[in-house]
Order: structure tokens, then C-alpha cells, then sequence
């Protein structure tokens, strides 16, 4: 009867979720409620978790309790500690959210409110989260292996090497495409300007207090940081207001990206506790407060979706990004629905503090889901503005109009109304001089979110309070991924020059650290140059080539997933990995293709290349530009490069899997599985990790 | 009434010690009573010493994702 019951509960959220769905997909009314989103996501988040999750868990995986995790054979408090389920969530989700989620579903709902929505849910549900949970298992039976180690000892030398690459291009890219969106969002804005540049001696004082003054005490050090930060984000209204201050706040982007530059520098150099840590602490906890705020906004204000189900961009031809449907939408939402960076902290951190097998399914599959949730609010936030506003906010002036008047009557052209009075009010209302031409995604989320908040707290008056408290929310944590990056790009820059030049390699030896951080600095720093320059907007190129370098790593992961599990003898159940890997080898392979040959020089960098030489040919372009156009030229080269290089290591190591798989099925090849050996647990049934008293 | 604010107690109790532990406040208590510093007795390292090592290597492998 029990029973019964159970199944009947569940079979009534699987019908919500259903009908939840069919609402978003077939309402064609004036506008939809946010709820509907809300319904939508979580019923078939909880179908997806009790059935497919637990599917994986019992049949695919069989994950054995009895086995003792890495956490208890090594405990050595530092990096193996054995850690509660819901401590390691909160680590994991920490670890695994970064603005990807928020900004890819931004930039997507170009195309309408329901491409990137369907896709960040079932993506999450049968691509990313499955990603995630299986190699966070593969990782946990294998001592907390890398990725990189796991293709090397389970697939080839030769994919190890590839993953290796993998690491470091999309690392390089993802870099300079989010510190693009920081620069466009802190662009001509004094008062966002301010409030970010107070957060480096805020964290500076925070680094000071935790090193120096209470060593560890991370909550009392990052309480007195918070708050002053969000007295700073309140400060940053007299600066803009000032008009000397404003002047000095007021920067430019290119200015804006050395200062980015120079920082990411000295933060990569700089001891850790002094800058780093400080400011992930910080940013840890606003992006926290900020993603439950937001969460809470939607649920109390309900806001209305604007933007229709399906644009007319869907052909193409859209502002934010050139690009049809398929494959761009896939490309453009990498996190929230897969990404190939997760593999990393699935395979790094959380393997080495896991407390029992079976937690991996909640921990790997369960926050992974609540990321792909994240993607879905930024979705409702990007989506809740009027349209045309969020067009104006995130289209480039070659494309819509260089003058205000000129910008409104073509977006009211493609059947957006808007008029230039209307940016001007709502940028004069958020506390900017201007909203026009701010691609990137961070502003408009910042507006998006302004709006909700304002109408749950303060209302119209509060509205340029919370759209600066948003900016810095999303800055503060690029910022993090910025530096943090920057400082692993670099070891990896020293571990690769270590193999030519030993005392390279050495991680403590001064003029490595300085060279190490101007190489991998100088790389996303010429990304991000571009980007700056670039006269469609730099998030038009950069981003796909982002998507692109991320789902590169997803496949990789993917692949040593599919290898592990053949070699389980798990041949029945193969698809689980194999359509994920199919679907990411299809999209990444077309994006790539289209962004290297497509004849419209907005997608195709070679055309676009061509398009610019042939003006150059004509004489179209003035001798004062010559330079800038050819450098252009050089970029679009430079771009399809690097999409080729990434193309052909898909393809190379798709033909190394196939070859391994077929060896494997074949048995001519060895399928020998290089897990740790079985040892039982110690541990009691309930145990924890918390020792009693532990307060 | 009294059950109730046992619960409350004794979630509130759970929700304080989970923060802690997920900010990385109670890292130096976490490391104090692992089994390793058991084992090797009086060599263990100060609380400074054990923030900036722990820091150290923390930042040296990815740990913030996109």
C-alpha cells in the first residue's frame, strides 16, 4: 500500500513537470509566469534524480558502501578529510558554479525563452549531471585521480595528453572571454568601477586578518569583508555622483582590461593568503547569498517571461551572437547544462573528501542539477525584462546603430518596440550613464535582477542599489575565477616548461613565478585585447570559441567515462555516456566548422577575415584604420586556428577512443581497470565524518 | 512546545557546524583530530602554518569552475 503511494506521489510530479512543460512549450498568450519555469525545473529534476540517478547508481556503477573512500584510507586533515554528504555539497556546488551559468543562458534567450531552457534541463539531466557523477565515481576508486591522469592510465597516453591540452585552451579562453564580461560591464560605469576596485583592499584587509591576526578564522574574518562590501556597493552611488571621483572611476575598456590584466597578474604572484583566498572566501559567500536571493526573488515576486517562446534569431542572424539554433543554443549554454571544466573539480577536490560511494550520487548528479536550476533563474531574470530592452542592453553598435534614436528604431524594427528615452530612463534609474552596447550578458542579468529584487525589496527607489549590487556580485566572482585561473594556468605553464628547462618547473622559484604569470596572463590577455576591439562585440567570436573549447573537455571526460565503463563489462548499459559523448562530438564539431568556413563573416572568422582584406583591396579603409583593420584580420586567422586545433584534437581523440573501445570489445586489448584495490570500511553505518561534540 | 525547540536546537546546532565546515572555518579542529596528526603525535603544524599550506595547495589545482 506503502508502495503504491510512493508511486503515486511521484507519478503526480512527473505529471506536473509534464504539464508544466507543455505550458512553456505551447503558450503563445501575451506572457507566461516565471512559475511555470520553476514547476517545469524542479518536477523533472526530482524525476530525474529518483529515477535516472538512482538507475546509474544501482545498476550502471553498483556503488558499494562497504568499500572505504579515499577520505578514510589517507585522512590526513588536509587533503583527504572525510567530509558530511551535505558539507561536500555545499563545497562541490561552490567549486562547480561560476558565472558560466549565469551569463550562457543570458546571451541564449537571443533566441527566445524556450531553446535554452529545454535544453539546460535536459542536458543537465542526461549529459552534465551524468558527467559529473560518473566521473566523480571513476575518481573516488582511484584514489581522487585527475582527468588528465585517468585518460592517461585508462585510455591512452596520447588522450592524457590531448585532456592536458584541453585543460590549458580552455582555461586560456574562458579567462579572457569573462574578464570581456567584466570589462563590459564595469565600461563607463564609475559607480560599478568603484565598488570593485574597494574589493582588492577589502580582501587585502581580510588577507591580513585570517593570516595574521586570527589565523583560519574564516567567518569572522569574511563577515567583516562582507559588510564591507556592501557598504562600498552603497559607497559607489557618491562617487558616481561626485563629479572629480566619477572622472577618475569613469574608464574606458581598454583601460579597464590592463587593469584587469595587471591585476590578474599580481593576485597569480602574490602569496595566496594575501589576495587570492580572500577574495574566494568573499566572493563564496555573496555568490551564496546572491543565488538564494534570487531564488527567493523569483518565487515571491513571479515575475512575467516577456521574451517570446522562439525569436526571429533563431535563423541566424541574431545581435548578441551570429548563429542558428543549432548548434549555437548547445554552444552557448555550456554550464547549466554540460561542461567539461566540472570534470576537473569531479576529479580534484570533492573524490578526496567523499565520506561513502553512494554520496556521490547526491553530491555528483544532485549539484549539478541545482546548477542547471541557477541557469534556469537567469534565464527567467534575461527573459523578464521587456525585449527590447534586453536587445538594446546586449546588441553592438554595427549592428543596431551607433546613435540612441538610430539603436531603438532598429530593434523596434525587428518587432521589439523601444525607444531611446526608455534606455536613457532605466539607465538613468540603475545609476548609469548608459545602457546601450553592453554585450557580455552581465548587465543585463544585473538589470534582470535589479528588477526582481526591487519589486521584493525597496521598489523603484532601490532599483540602481540592487542592479550595482548584482554587477558586483557577478564581478566579484569572475574576478575569483580570474585569479584563481590565472594562478593554476600558471603551474601548468611551469609544468610544461619544467620538461624543457628544469628549474622552470620549480613552483617556488621567483623568476618563474613572474615569467610563468606573464605567459599565461599575456595568452588571455591577447583574447581579451581582442575582444575589447573587436567591432561586433568580442562576445560574438569569444564566446562560441569558449562553448567550444568547454564541451572539447566534456567529450574528453565523457570518453574515459565510456572507456571505464566498457571496461567494467558495463557493454549494456554504454549509451548512458555514448549518446551524450555522440550529441557533444555532433555540436562541437558543427559549431566548429560554421565558425571557421560559414561564408556570413559574422559566423565564419575566415570569412569575415576575407570580407576585411577585400576592403582593405578596395581601398574602403581609411590609412589611419589600416592597422586596426589588419590586426582585425589577424584575430579573425588567429580564432579559426584555434578552433581547428580544437576540432582536430576532438577528432583525434575520438579515433584513439574507437581504437581502445574496439580492442577492448574485441579482446585483443587488455581491459585492465586501474582502480585502487578493495579494502573494507571501518567506519560504523551512521557515521558522519563529525566527531561528537564537534560544535 | 519542548520537543520542538530541541529540533530547532539541535538543527541550528547542525546548520552552524556545517558552515563552519564548509567555509573552511573549522579546517585547523578538521586536521587537529584527523588520524594522521594521531599518528604523528607532537609534529603537528600551528594554526598559521597549517592556513597558509592549506591555502598553498588549495589554489594550486582547479577549484573555481566557469
Amino acid at each position: 500500500m506503502r508502495r503504491l503511494g510512493r508511486i503515486l506521489i511521484w507519478f503526480v510530479v512527473a505529471l506536473l513537470g509534464a504539464c508544466s512543460l507543455a505550458k512553456i512549450a505551447l503558450d503563445r498568450g501575451e506572457s507566461l509566469n516565471a512559475m511555470w519555469f520553476v514547476i517545469a525545473a524542479v518536477c523533472c529534476y526530482l524525476v530525474a534524480y529518483r529515477l535516472y540517478s538512482a538507475f546509474l547508481a544501482a545498476r550502471l556503477l553498483a556503488l558499494d558502501d562497504t568499500r572505504a573512500t579515499p577520505s578514510e584510507r589517507h585522512d590526513d586533515g588536509r587533503d583527504f578529510v572525510p567530509t558530511s554528504k551535505w558539507v561536500l555539497f555545499g563545497h562541490h556546488f561552490a567549486a562547480i558554479a561560476g558565472p558560466g551559468p549565469l551569463v550562457g543562458p543570458t546571451l541564449a534567450a537571443q533566441f527566445g525563452y524556450l531553446p535554452g531552457t529545454l535544453w539546460l534541463i535536459a542536458g543537465a539531466a542526461f549529459a552534465g549531471c551524468v558527467q559529473d557523477f560518473i566521473i566523480l565515481f571513476c575518481s573516488i576508486r582511484r584514489d581522487g585521480k585527475s582527468i588528465g591522469q585517468m585518460a592517461r592510465e585508462e585510455v591512452s597516453k596520447r588522450s592524457g595528453f590531448i585532456a592536458q591540452i584541453a585543460v590549458l585552451a580552455i582555461l586560456v579562453i574562458l579567462l579572457g572571454v569573462v574578464a570581456l564580461v567584466v570589462v563590459n560591464a564595469l565600461k563607463s560605469s564609475p559607480w560599478a568601477t568603484f565598488t570593485l576596485a574597494m574589493t582588492i583592499p577589502i580582501a587585502l584587509l581580510v588577507g591580513v586578518y585570517l593570516r595574521f591576526v586570527r589565523p583560519g578564522r574564516v567567518l569572522e574574518g569574511s563577515l567583516l569583508g562582507v559588510a564591507l562590501i556592501l557598504f562600498v556597493v552603497i559607497a559607489g552611488q557618491w562617487v558616481a555622483d561626485s563629479a572629480s571621483w566619477s572622472r577618475v572611476f569613469t574608464l574606458g575598456g581598454i583601460p579597464l582590461a590592463f587593469a584587469l590584466i595587471v591585476y590578474a597578474f599580481a593576485a597569480s604572484a602574490l602569496p595566496v593568503w594575501l589576495l587570492l583566498a580572500p577574495r574566494d572566501y568573499l566572493s563564496a559567500f555573496i555568490k551564496a547569498g546572491a543565488i538564494f536571493a534570487l531564488a527567493a526573488g523569483i518565487l515571491y515576486v513571479r515575475p512575467h517571461v516577456l521574451m517570446p517562446p522562439l525569436t526571429r534569431f533563431i535563423d541566424g542572424n541574431g545581435p548578441v551572437f551570429a548563429g542558428k539554433i543549432f548548434p549555437f543554443c548547445f554552444i552557448t549554454i555550456a554550464c547549466g547544462a554540460i561542461s567539461g571544466f566540472h570534470s576537473l573539480i569531479s576529479s580534484g577536490t570533492t573524490p578526496k573528501m567523499i565520506l561513502r560511494e553512494s554520496h556521490a550520487r547526491f553530491i555528483g548528479y544532485g549539484a549539478m542539477l541545482l546548477e542547471s536550476f541557477v541557469g534556469v533563474m537567469a534565464m527567467v531574470a534575461a527573459c523578464a525584462m521587456t525585449p527590447g530592452v534586453y536587445f538594446a542592453i546586449n546588441s553592438p553598435p554595427s549592428i543596431v546603430g551607433a546613435t540612441p534614436d538610430a539603436a531603438a528604431a532598429t530593434i523596434s524594427g525587428w518587432g521589439y518596440p523601444l525607444t531611446a528615452q526608455t534606455m536613457a530612463g532605466l539607465a538613468h534609474a540603475v545609476g548609469e550613464q548608459t545602457l546601450w552596447n553592453r554585450a557580455g550578458g552581465a548587465p543585463s542579468l544585473a538589470v534582470g535582477m535589479a528588477q526582481i529584487f526591487s519589486n521584493t525589496i525597496g521598489g523603484e527607489r532601490l532599483l540602481s542599489i540592487w542592479y550595482h549590487f548584482a554587477i558586483m556580485f557577478e564581478a566579484l566572482f569572475i574576478l575569483t575565477v580570474l585569479d584563481a585561473g590565472t594562478r593554476v594556468g600558471r603551474f601548468m605553464v611551469q609544468e610544461l616548461g619544467g620538461r624543457v628547462w628544469k628549474p622552470f618547473g620549480r613552483t617556488g622559484w621567483m623568476p618563474s613565478i613572474l615569467l610563468s604569470s606573464a605567459i599565461i596572463v599575456g595568452m588571455w590577455g591577447y583574447f581579451l585585447y581582442q575582444g575589447v576591439v573587436d567591432p561586433l562585440g568580442g562576445i560574438n567570436s569569444l564566446w562560441p570559441l569558449f562553448g567550444i573549447s568547454n564541451q572539447l573537455l566534456a567529450a574528453v571526460a565523457l570518453v574515459v567515462a565510456t572507456t571505464i565503463l566498457l571496461k567494467m563489462g558495463r557493454t549494456r548499459w554504454i549509451w548512458v555516456t555514448l549518446l551524450p559523448t555522440a550529441w557533444l562530438v555532433t555540436i562541437t564539431m558543427t559549431a566548429s566548422y560554421q565558425k571557421i568556413f560559414d561564408a556570413n563573416p559574422r559566423i565564419g572568422f575566415l570569412a569575415y577575415a576575407n570580407a576585411l582584406a577585400a576592403q582593405i583591396a578596395a581601398g574602403k579603409i581609411p590609412a589611419a584604420k589600416l592597422a586596426d583593420t589588419q590586426r582585425l584580420i589577424f584575430n579573425q586567422r588567429l580564432d579559426a586556428t584555434v578552433t581547428a586545433v580544437l576540432a582536430l584534437m576532438i577528432i583525434a581523440l575520438i579515433l584513439e577512443a574507437l581504437l581502445q573501445w574496439y580492442g577492448i570489445l574485441s579482446r585483443r586489448s587488455a581491459s585492465t581497470l586501474q582502480e585502487s584495490p578493495y579494502v573494507q570500511t571501518q567506519w560504523a553505518e551512521g557515521y558522519s565524518g563529525v566527531a561528537q561534540g564537534d560544535d | 512546545m519542548g520537543i520542538a525547540l530541541k529540533n530547532l536546537r539541535r538543527f541550528g546546532r547542525g546548520f552552524w557546524r556545517g558552515v563552519r565546515e564548509w567555509c573552511g572555518d573549522a579546517a585547523y579542529e578538521r586536521y587537529l583530530r584527523s588520524s594522521a596528526v594521531r599518528r604523528e603525535g607532537c609534529g603537528q603544524m600551528s594554526a598559521q602554518e597549517f592556513y597558509v599550506q592549506q591555502l598553498d595547495r588549495r589554489y594550486s589545482r582547479p577549484n573555481r569552475c566557469c
